[in-house]
């Protein structure tokens, strides 16, 4: 049943993925199977997402799918050791009001077993700050779509060394703008602008991979 | 009164897109020129100034088309896409294109729910954003097939024009009444900004109109784009029949701008991204196919302002006839398309804001010279950045440095 559920899922049939899921939940030690499952049928979408086989039409079904299961998984793992690889504060930056490929990326984070931390969209500098002082991330997620988010990306960057809060936090850079030449610019320390690739940034900076 | 030395400007600036668009070698390679958030920073104004005054707007433009010119200008109050509204007023040919954008002082009236401003919902430094939204249920489908303009008008508009929620309400007629004249005011200072671009040796006429991707109607404005592309999935039936549907109205749009003058038609493509080369060939390509060819036959030419990455769908431009317009691009590399849609296609782009934003004057002289080098051969270029927003803290010196690589490298 797994290897059915890791089928249908990756090659995305979404019904047959959901019913499958469904009927494995139930039995002994189904809940978790079902996670691991899921988490690593996510894992393999990113990887032909990276590879040029999947688009961004794949990435949001398959993370559509792993809500849908997630949402009668959950429930039944309650009192289960779940492991994380770690906490991550996620925002779009101030200015910027979009959200599409921060959700995106965040259900495949989450997926991957990092604790996301969604603090919202067009956050100010400060609120980055106080995020990372009550969450105590080990990485920092910055989205922007539009080329303000450069310039805004930067700042909230100075705000947190002014803090002194740079050297206890990996920042990656995300979205539409970003580059390498982006990233030396704002001083963050990965960027990625598609999912799959974030999350496996993420993950190295980690240690996870 | 423009002086004859600008109207020959004019003209040569014209001749040099005209030629790369019929993919000739031109005198110079044509720049569209940078523009965006910049433009209002250099006047020393806000955004929210820039998006509101038209005079001050004006004045900003001036300044920097002094200082920074180009083939193609800067300035007028931009807006954001505000489709649904021209589809339900389509057959009004006078009014549909001019509610197609929602500028500031016109979303002061209309309060659309997918609209940011600077100034009011954003702060005053902010870019204008669209953020979209989900206005229809799946189940809507075959209304929407059925009769995409009453559509737009009896459910899309109420539910995304904050002032139209309750269609023929005092209210509602109150805002069509404020509507207009707001509209007369701009089209007033609209003149006026065209009359100073013209003493500053731009053209005037043979302008563009916009077009839009049936898909990109859904995506944008009905569904949203997470939810199309679901829709795709899970009733590929209803996604097609109403692209064809739409298709139909936004043809018609489109062919009411080439009434008021407009030779070309710009389609900004959304969904194009998202999609792979097999789901983009059966839902997306054949509806925009269509629409360009129609508007061809019509004697237009398209330009498909390609957002993202579009690698996985350049071959298909070459189910056109050569030379029906211009492929711009954002992320995808301007010398891949070359070696795909050279002789075929002209293609417009190539400068990564990123590193106007981020570079030294240096790099970005080298960066402009290998580009030149690269993609002006052979013709059929036009050089832009590949996005139209500079940020306001873009060094200037920057700027500066594009433009001094384009006057050095772009001669013929």
């Amino acid at each position: 049943m797994r290897e059915q559920l890791l089928k249908s899922f990756v090659d995305m049939d979404e019904q047959e993925a959901v019913k499958i899921a469904r009927e494995l939940v139930e039995t002994d030690g189904g809940a978790v199977a079902v996670l691991d499952t899921c988490k690593e049928a996510m894992e393999e979408v990113g990887r032909l997402f990276e590879a040029g086989e999947y688009f961004l039409s794949e990435l949001i079904a398959a993370g559509d799918m792993f809500n849908q299961i997630m949402e009668f998984t959950l429930p039944k793992l309650q009192g289960e050791e779940v492991a994380s690889l770690g906490t991550m504060v996620l925002g779009t930056v101030q200015g910027d009001v979009h959200n599409i490929g921060k959700d995106i990326f965040k259900v495949m984070a989450e997926a991957s077993g990092i604790n996301v931390i969604d603090i919202g969209i067009d956050v100010p500098h400060e609120k980055f700050v106080e995020a990372i002082k009550e969450h105590k991330p080990e990485l920092v997620g910055m989205c922007c779509l539009i080329t303000l988010g450069v310039d805004s990306m930067k700042r909230t960057i100075e705000v947190i060394k002014e803090a002194g809060l740079r050297d206890d936090i990996k920042i990656i850079i995300g979205g539409g703008r970003v580059s390498q030449a982006v990233m030396e610019h704002v001083g963050a320390d990965a960027w990625a602008d598609d999912a799959a690739r974030g999350v496996r940034l993420s993950k190295e900076l980690l240690g996870k991979e | 009164m423009v002086s004859p030395e600008m109207q020959k400007l004019a003209q040569e600036r014209a001749a040099r897109m005209q030629a790369a668009i019929e993919l000739k070698e031109p005198d110079r390679v044509p720049f569209t020129g940078l523009g965006g958030d910049i433009v209002a920073a250099y006047a020393g104004i806000t955004a929210y100034e820039f998006e509101f005054d038209f005079e001050k707007n004006r004045q900003a433009a001036i300044k920097w088309l002094k200082d920074f010119p180009a083939d193609s200008p800067v300035g007028g109050i931009g807006g954001l896409d505000n489709l649904a509204m021209s589809v339900a007023f389509v057959d009004f040919p006078d009014l549909a294109n001019q509610f197609f954008m929602v500028n500031g002082p016109m979303n002061d009236v209309l309060n659309m729910k997918f609209a940011r401003f600077p100034g009011r919902q954003l702060d005053e430094y902010s870019s204008r954003q669209f953020i979209g939204g989900k206005n229809m249920e799946p189940e809507e489908y075959d209304e929407l097939i059925a009769d995409p303009v009453k559509f737009s008008y009896e459910k899309i508009l109420p539910r995304i024009a904050g002032n139209l929620a309750d269609l023929g309400s005092p209210t509602s007629l109150a805002t069509m009444a404020r509507l207009g004249m707001v509209k007369a005011q701009q089209a007033a200072e609209m003149r006026k900004t065209g009359a100073a671009l013209a003493e500053l040796g731009y053209p005037t006429g043979g302008g563009s109109t916009f077009a839009f991707a049936p898909l990109d109607y859904i995506g944008d404005h009905l569904r949203d784009l997470p939810n199309l592309v679901l829709d795709i999935r899970r009733y590929p039936d209803k996604v097609k029949a109403a692209a064809e549907a739409i298709l139909e109205v936004l043809v018609k749009w489109t062919l009411q701008g080439k009434a008021a003058g407009a030779v070309q038609a710009g389609f900004p493509l959304h969904l194009n991204e998202y999609l792979s080369p097999k789901l983009y060939r059966e839902f997306y390509w054949p509806t925009l196919k269509e629409y360009i060819l129609r508007l061809r036959e019509e004697g237009m030419r398209s330009r498909l302002f390609c957002e993202g990455w579009h690698d996985a769908h350049l071959d298909t431009f070459l189910e056109l006839p050569a030379g029906w317009g211009i492929a711009a691009f954002e992320k995808t590399d301007v010398r891949k398309a070359k070696k795909v849609l050279a002789g075929h296609t002209c293609i417009s782009g190539g400068i990564d804001v990123g590193v106007v934003i981020s570079g030294t004057p240096a790099e970005i002289d080298e960066y402009i010279k290998r580009l030149l080098g690269d993609m002006m051969p052979g013709g059929g270029f036009i050089l832009g950045p590949n996005v139209g927003n500079l940020p306001r803290n873009t060094p200037i010196e920057n700027v500066a440095a594009v433009y001094e690589a384009v006057e050095k490298y772009g001669k013929y």
